[in-house]
């Protein structure tokens, strides 16, 4: 198992490599003018002024070349020094986040993390749960309407059901207020008295023994914690069930049945486990995706995460952004492959990583 | 009979209920109807205005965010607000008044007989947010960093004009002509054949600046110190100008005639004020500059912390220097507000919920979002031109206040493109290029007749309606109603599709002499087919291009308009290629003069990517020039309605309307008044109760 998962992180930078480069040759198709677009935001007063900014980014420059630069950093022109360059840890400036790409990614990656934490056990824990006892009573009432719930929630759509609910529970009831802290907690926060340790609130405020603020961050995430189980719980339901109620066909299930074990334990201990492992993959995926982030309900609930910063650099065209965004995802969907591969060879003695 | 009792019995509990359960301010009046039947009315009288829950954090929810806060760079609104609050100029406006200025960091100043020399006094007892003090040295400093920093990404050629002369719009140029010229020639500004010497190849050029002859950048940097000069002693500073300059004031009173801190600025990585080095510093882009995260003015807040894509946080500086009120009734002491929270929140339906939910204290609202929230408005504010105030009346309960009809700064028009570019390959926006009845020739928007039926075609108070909501006036010229030169009799256009139709028929696009309308192979027979470009998601375009298009068509079934919508990007490209045969596109006043409005119409931004003739340029460029040293407003009105008759005589655009403003705040809110300058809120005015 240990040289499989060597094997598997030696590819990574690999898989990375390709990804990179596609992007970039995506780029050809753009001429220099349009790329220069993202640094000029209306048409300029001078005559020069989208010339200048083709020759100080390098943007008419072939495209092996740029991507060079990406690689191991350019010379800047007015400050003399090596600047970008990933090979040496740099991974560029976002114009669109104006700050550094890293900088970016740091600042987003917490919040996008403990929506994920927070996300994870109402969506697979519930929605398991709804697979597993839709089988059991299959084709009963329970059933149909699980299903019918789940489907309806996969197909409404992620900005209307956010806003419905932001409009319900917060406009109206004044509730579950949008973005990350209120702003007497943020103030509270940014100060120096309150210690960010993983920079994910809710984890602070316990450790600072902030409870008002432990409840202010977690009053924040209850709508995208629910919007995102909601819309998500339909797939999982589905996966669940169907292969639920193939394992419940199964001889040993009958032979367990027939020796009179209590319809629990048959349940629980002999068909769950074994119906778990296709369900195993899609949550590892959900997983990396939650981390990945989720573009419409971060916009929608104002919740500064990776998805909505990626979807403003790609509107407007913000490739370091993007290329950044596209490495650290690319690592995330990686690893969580990787732990799925491995959670597989755990859970089913007949898997064996080679 | 039971049955009425019965209900009445319910009805007078349930509003026995309401009663006790309602505020006592709410009454409600049971009233029974012979017969059977009951109503129940419950009448409440007007609520008293909520009250903030937090009134000393003013909460702004929008979309926009500043580029860098670097007064010598910062170029756009969002940024402007921030530096506004922070920051502070020379001078500041009268309150509301764009044309009146009053002392901030000068206490007076004076203005040469020749109006070349402006000097201001330097007010004394300021201090920076860090803690250093005001000399009349930062305040020549910054000036000197801007000019210097350039760029053409900055505002800095607003000041490069009056410093250097007409047209010199970046140091660039002063470099260059240095170089063609020797540094003597630029001693006493620069002329227009001199201008005219530069190639404009250094714009933006950082290396290419770094590697000019260090005795030429040396040059142009003590020609720009000898025209911003310091005295310590006598606590002055002097502004020598190339040329009298009318919009002086104004120009100054913009953010980027902020005054920082020279030795703060040097500590933190700028420049340390010697003519060796400024050339490393030229052309900086915000995101090699040490000032774009950073922050320290003498102005009424003080900055807290900006997390990029999040939140804007400025606090209250308890320090301000403002004891006395700059105007009657106006603020003095440290502002009423201690933080001022700007949030980034791109959607509008979250922005709304939080203005719902009392979590925003004003946010901003499209024209096309303001049907939700007009039933929300309380107290509505209209505005009123002849006493340059707004009457408010009471509507209603919603929380909302609404302030409106109150006239802006910026506009939209249609540019025509007198020479319109066809790469190899051909260009799509022109059809076959040629006459045929399936494109446009290259030079179709030559003819003045044409740009004459294009105006007559074009339907304003369809634009107004559709575009503006109604709220909106046509102009009767290139500038902003009530400025100087502008005249609403003046010579414009109307929508009439018969004097189109004419226009049309006395062209001659083919150019043989004979008028289209007898002209069996010219335009009015044959026909045009072309294609109008907007970016996408720029709804008043799209409008405009409409407009042209549908009436056009209804002139004519064989004149043919296709609306294609670009991102961005690839009508940026277009615009650049000069591919496109009219285009449309908006400007946004930097300063409140009519000049900031002739000269990129004219010879600057758009004049030149419209290829007006060269004849017709001269001539503005002539009226212009005098039109901008000149001092008494008197000539300066008639210099520029003189202007306005060439201009109409020519017909390079269709110029469309002003819009007037909405604003939406928070019932609690204080203090607000319209300044249609400011690059957004002055939030040292503002209160809550």
């Amino acid at each position: 198992m240990t040289t499989y998962i060597i094997r598997r992180l030696l590819l990574l930078p690999f898989l990375l490599f390709g990804v990179t480069v596609i992007i970039f040759g995506m780029l050809q198709f753009l001429s220099p003018v349009e790329r220069s677009a993202l640094y000029v935001r209306e048409i300029p007063h001078t005559e020069g002024a989208v010339e200048g900014i083709i020759k100080r980014y390098g943007l008419d420059k072939p495209i092996y070349v740029q991507y060079w630069y990406w690689l191991v950093g350019r010379i800047d022109p007015v400050t003399g020094g090596r600047v970008g360059g990933i090979l040496r840890g740099d991974l560029g400036y976002s114009r669109v986040g104006s700050q550094p790409v890293a900088k970016l990614i740091a600042q987003r990656f917490p919040a996008t993390a403990e929506l994920a934490l927070w996300a994870v056990v109402p969506i697979i824990g519930v929605g398991i749960w709804l697979g597993v006892q839709s089988a059991v009573r299959h084709n009963r009432f329970f059933d149909q309407v699980a299903r019918v719930f789940s489907i309806v929630g996969w197909s409404f759509p992620t900005f209307v059901f956010g806003l419905l609910v932001l409009m319900i529970f917060y406009a109206r009831l004044r509730w579950f207020p949008p973005g990350r802290l209120s702003d007497w907690a943020s103030a509270i926060v940014n100060s120096g008295q309150f210690h960010q340790y993983t920079h994910m609130y809710t984890i602070d405020a316990l450790l600072n023994l902030r409870f008002d603020i432990f409840w202010d961050a977690l009053k924040h995430l209850i709508l995208p914690v629910m919007t995102l189980s909601y819309l998500n719980w339909a797939l999982l339901l589905r996966v669940t069930r169907s292969s639920m109620l193939e394992v419940l066909g199964q001889d040993y299930v009958r032979t367990a049945r027939a020796k009179g074990l209590p319809e629990r334990l048959v349940i629980n201990r002999h068909a769950r486990p074994n119906a778990l492992i296709p369900v195993v993959t899609l949550a590892g995926l959900m997983v990396a995706g939650l981390l990945g982030g989720v573009v419409i309900t971060e916009t929608v609930f104002n919740y500064p995460g990776i998805g909505s910063a990626a979807a403003q650099a790609a509107i407007q065209l913000d490739v370091v952004t993007v290329l950044g965004f596209a490495l650290f995802n690319g690592t995330i969907l990686i690893l969580a492959n990787l732990i799925v591969d491995i959670l597989y060879a755990v859970i089913d003695p007949r898997v064996r990583l080679e | 009979m039971f049955k009425k009792w019965s209900i009445v019995a319910i009805v007078a509990v349930l509003a026995a209920l309401v009663v006790t359960s309602c505020k006592p301010q709410v009454q409600t009046v049971v009233v029974t109807v012979p017969g059977e039947k009951v109503v129940v009315t419950a009448t409440p009288a007007p609520v008293g205005r909520p009250s903030s829950k937090d009134p000393t954090t003013y909460v702004v929810a929008t979309f926009g965010e500043p580029e860098t806060l670097d007064p010598a760079l910062a170029y756009e609104t969002a940024g402007g607000e921030i530096l506004q609050n922070i920051y502070e100029t020379l001078i500041f406006y009268n309150k509301g008044n764009v044309n009146e200025f009053i002392p901030q960091l000068a206490t007076e100043w004076t203005i040469s007989e020749d109006g070349k020399t402006y000097t201001f006094t330097i007010r004394k007892g300021v201090k920076f947010h860090e803690g250093g003090d005001l000399t009349p040295e930062d305040v020549a400093y910054s000036f000197q960093r801007g000019l210097l920093q350039g760029g053409t990404h900055s505002p800095q050629w607003l000041l490069s004009e009056p410093f250097f002369g007409v047209g010199v719009d970046d140091i660039a140029i002063v470099v260059e002509v240095a170089q063609q010229l020797g540094v003597e020639a630029i001693q006493d500004g620069i002329s227009g054949e001199e201008l005219a010497a530069a190639p404009g190849e250094l714009y933006d050029n950082t290396e290419a600046m770094k590697a000019v002859d260090p005795a030429i950048l040396k040059g142009v940097c003590e020609a720009v110190k000898a025209r911003i000069v310091a005295d310590d002693a006598a606590g002055t500073v002097t502004f020598h100008l190339n040329q009298p300059w009318g919009p002086f004031l104004a120009t100054i009173a913009q953010t980027w005639g902020s005054a920082m801190d020279k030795e703060w600025v040097i500590e933190k990585g700028g420049w340390d004020g010697s003519c060796d080095t400024w050339a490393n510093y030229y052309g900086m882009a915000s995101e090699n500059d040490p000032f774009t995260p950073i922050a320290n003015g003498t102005g009424p807040f003080k900055l807290d912390h900006w997390t990029p894509g999040q939140e804007i946080v400025l606090v209250r500086n308890e320090n301000y220097w403002r004891t006395e009120p700059a105007w009657e009734g106006g603020p003095a002491g440290p502002a009423k507000l201690e933080r001022v929270v700007i949030k980034k929140v791109d959607e509008w339906g979250t922005r709304f919920a939080m203005f719902q939910a009392g979590d925003a204290d004003w946010v901003a609202v499209n024209r096309q979002d303001v049907g939700q929230v007009d039933p929300l408005v309380g107290e509505k504010c209209v505005w009123n031109s002849e006493k340059i105030a707004f009457d408010c009346e009471v509507v209603g309960d919603g929380p909302f206040r609404l302030y409106i009809g109150f006239p802006t700064i910026s506009r939209t028009d249609v540019f025509f493109n007198f020479s319109i570019n066809v790469p190899e390959g051909g260009n799509p926006f022109v059809g076959s290029g040629k006459l045929d009845g399936n494109g446009i020739p290259s030079d179709f928007f030559s003819d003045l007749h044409i740009r004459r039926a294009f105006n007559y075609c074009f339907d304003w108070d369809t634009f107004i309606q559709d575009a503006l909501v109604g709220e909106g006036v046509q102009s009767t010229g290139l500038t902003l109603p009530g400025m100087i030169g502008y005249d609403p009799q003046g010579p414009h256009y109307s929508y009439d599709p018969e004097k189109c139709a004419e226009e049309f028929k006395l062209a001659d696009v083919d150019k043989d002499g004979i008028p289209a309308g007898e002209d069996g192979d010219d335009v009015w027979n044959v026909g045009f087919r072309m294609q109008l470009a907007y970016n996408t998601g720029n709804v008043t375009r799209q409008t405009v291009a409409e407009i042209l298009a549908s009436n056009l068509s209804q002139v004519n079934d064989k004149f043919q308009v296709e609306i294609v919508g670009l991102p961005w990007p690839t009508f940026l490209r277009n615009q650049r290629a000069r591919t496109l045969p009219l285009f449309i596109s908006g400007w946004l006043e930097d300063i409140h003069d009519p000049h900031n409005w002739y000269v990129p119409y004219l010879t600057g931004t758009y004049g030149r990517r419209q290829s007006l003739p060269a004849e017709a340029v001269a001539e503005f460029q002539e009226l212009i020039n005098k039109g901008v040293m000149e001092t008494d407003p008197a000539k300066r009105d008639a210099i520029y309605k003189e202007l306005n008759q060439k201009v109409y005589d020519l017909t390079p655009h269709i110029i469309l309307a002003v819009a007037t403003g909405r604003r939406y705040e928070q019932r609690w809110v204080q203090g607000w008044y319209y300044n249609p300058i400011y690059p957004g809120q002055y939030f040292y005015a503002l209160s809550e109760k």
